[in-house]
């Protein structure tokens, strides 16, 4: 089919990366965003700017919220159709409680899993979610979306697309192809050493493209090739406790699995048996950790099988001092406070799975680490937006004398996944801030309505692009990106603003403070609105270049066009 | 005192790879015009190859080893990008690091 190795890998690289490099853009980007996804909560959830709290008291704090959470309604309406007859007025049969906290969350976020009396299917559980502020007990608004935790980093690895998992699969097959375009990349590129540190913007466009495509892919290759391989092997099931509230899917899987090895019991006695102190078995477990030289916080707390006689009690630390995902995990026996299990040292085989896992996922303290992540996600999305407009570029003038519009349409998809989706970014952040605090009877949740808004935002932009990218068919640039660039210079300072207006924080406040989580994100929009009037202004300068070179090309190809 | 060895480690990553790229030719003619003379050339490699290795062992030094090799890796990729678009919009800057050359 191709005359050489070369030409086919650079056949698979142009358009398996065209169709695909889409979704990685979405992936590496709010993957970039979720390595501050607490932070970003707290710009949107402005109750939860507070410092960091460790995980409150379970027999004085936490027990009494356990006892009174129900599911939501909203869940309950869901159930309905997977129950034969009516459903109870309460759900009274915890399987499990549990608690999370990372070092970064000032609020404690909490789960209860019920049974379901009446399920079609066996195992069925109902979930309900609360949010507390950990110094008083009292509970957050359910309705609040946090925006970086519950938003951002789920769609960076599901698009937030839930039926039959289909997200997930196309996330899956992204990576793939993400690994795909690293190794045939490597085999096209043949100059890796020698032009390693060449960037020539002064060329033409083609070439200096092509060398920030090639060198954001080269010098972050082993980050490139590392999230998407970790990505990969995080869902292909790999038991780490956060598992329970983060990947919530594979959950079930694994619970069976552990109780498989572990001999904690899987399955309720039926025989009712009080709770002893919890707060006893995590000092317990505390003192443990302590003498495995591994003292730390607990990260995650959970009780098994709630008031029954086979109840247990797990306590994860917290893994903020090293990379590798490793909970430590100690159970014991809930009624009496007996210890059942210690979790064993890992294999050798799990000691590399954990550390891929916490590679990728990130519970480490390291503000360094992060921020050089957030730059290899942003590395990785130039890599692909450049890959993007290298295919146009190459090929418009051929498709303008051709009268063909498939460079156009390229260039729309791609302007509608760079620019616009930073234009939706901006867009739920101002939805957020310009939101009322409680929404008029009838209307959705406001963290339902902000994901409408980011979701609309988008399709405007695309809309936008389509429209605003006549001009490629005729071999110029299209002023869609400019004026997407201009969007962009005008929402983050009024975001900025926005959150200044409705909080009181302004940037000298959280800067004095200092609170870095609002401070950050508040900077990072002035910089990023900055860069897009920069960008807005020399492709301003570029049109106009076209204007002068190619008048004429411009209108037959116009016309061409319109026959065509 | 762990910032202090990271700043050390970002800042020999830097020059590394400051170092390794006026190695080659026409990095060097951007800097300082001509051509570099072999000697010198052999210098620049060792001392960037050097500057990287002391900054893995900044790393080590500051972190848990695990956690030091990815900062590590991860400050080549920084180390790179920021002098590969040094050179491309004031390549003078980095005369200071070649001066004794």
């Amino acid at each position: 089919m191709f005359k050489s190795f070369r030409l086919s890998m650079t056949w698979v690289h142009t358009w398996f990366g065209l169709v695909l490099g889409f979704v990685l853009m979405a992936a590496f980007f709010f993957g970039a965003l979720s390595v501050f996804d607490r932070e970003i909560d707290r710009w949107a959830v402005p109750q939860s700017r507070f410092e960091p709290q460790p995980m409150p008291s379970f027999d004085r704090m936490l027990r009494p919220v356990f006892e009174r959470m129900q599911p939501s309604a909203d869940s309950i309406e869901r159930m309905r159709e997977r129950v034969n007859g009516p459903l109870p007025e309460r759900f009274d049969t915890p399987i499990r409680w549990g608690a999370y906290t990372t070092h970064r969350d000032p609020v404690l976020g909490l789960f209860a899993g019920y049974e379901v009396p009446n399920a079609k299917e066996p195992e069925t559980s109902i979930w309900a979610n609360r949010t507390i502020d950990p110094r008083t007990g009292a509970a957050l608004p359910d309705d609040r979306l946090k925006i970086g935790s519950r938003f951002f980093y789920p769609l960076h690895y599901s698009l937030t697309l839930h039926w039959m998992n289909l997200g997930y699969w196309i996330v899956g097959l992204a990576s793939l192809v993400m690994l795909v375009a690293l190794i045939s990349g490597v085999v096209m590129h043949r100059k890796i050493f020698r032009e390693f540190f060449t960037f020539r913007p002064w060329r033409n466009i083609q070439r200096g493209t092509l060398d920030l495509h090639n060198l954001t892919g080269v010098v972050a290759l082993p980050f490139h090739f590392f999230f998407a391989f970790t990505g990969l092997v995080i869902f292909a099931g790999i038991y780490f406790p956060v598992g329970h509230t983060q990947l919530e899917p594979l959950h079930e899987l694994h619970e069976k699995h552990d109780a498989e090895n572990t001999g904690l019991p899987h399955d309720r006695a039926g025989v009712p048996a009080p709770l002893a102190s919890v707060d006893a078995m995590v000092a317990e477990a505390q003192r443990r950790w302590a003498t495995r030289g591994m003292a730390g916080e607990v990260g995650f707390l959970a009780v098994q099988h709630v008031g029954d006689a086979n109840g247990y009690v797990s306590v994860y630390r917290a893994g903020t001092d090293r990379i590798a995902l490793v909970g430590e995990g100690i159970h014991f026996k809930a009624s009496t406070g007996e210890l059942l299990r210690e979790d064993p040292p890992r294999t050798a085989v799990d000691g590399i799975n954990t550390f891929l896992t916490g590679l990728h996922l990130q519970h480490f303290r390291h503000w360094l680490l992060r921020w050089l992540y957030v730059l290899g996600g942003l590395a990785g999305c130039v890599c692909i937006a450049t890959g993007f407009i290298f295919f146009v570029e190459k090929r418009k003038r051929q498709h303008a004398q051709a009268g063909g519009q498939g460079a156009r349409a390229v260039d729309a998809l791609a302007a509608t996944t760079v620019t616009g989706m930073l234009i939706a970014t901006l867009g739920i952040l101002i939805a957020n801030r310009l939101l009322p605090e409680s929404l008029p009877a009838g209307w959705p949740g406001r963290g339902d309505v902000e994901r409408y808004v980011f979701w609309g935002v988008w399709l405007l932009a695309m809309a936008h692009a389509f429209w605003r990218s006549a001009p490629v068919a005729a071999g110029r640039i299209a002023p869609a990106w400019r004026e997407q660039c201009w969007a962009i210079a005008g929402l983050a300072p009024a975001a900025v603003l926005l959150n200044w207006a409705t909080t009181g924080d302004h940037l000298f406040k959280t800067l004095a403070e200092p609170y870095w989580p609002v401070a950050g994100l508040d900077l990072s929009l002035l910089v990023g609105g900055l860069l897009a009037a920069v960008a807005a202004r020399r492709l301003r300068r570029k049109e106009q270049n076209d204007d002068v070179r190619l008048p004429a090309a411009g209108i037959v190809g116009e016309a061409e066009v319109r026959h065509g | 005192m762990v910032d202090l060895l990271l700043l050390a480690a970002t800042a020999a990553c830097v020059c590394g790879m400051t170092w390794l790229a006026l190695a080659m030719e026409p990095h060097w003619k951007q800097v300082r015009g001509g051509v570099p003379p072999a000697r010198t050339v052999r210098a620049l490699r060792v001392l960037g190859a050097s500057s990287l290795f002391a900054s893995l062992l900044f790393c080590l030094a500051a972190d848990h080893a695990s956690m030091a090799s990815l900062v590590w890796v991860m400050l080549l990729a920084g180390a790179a990008l920021a002098v590969a678009f040094t050179l491309s919009w004031r390549p003078r800057l980095l005369a200071p690091l070649i001066a004794w050359a």
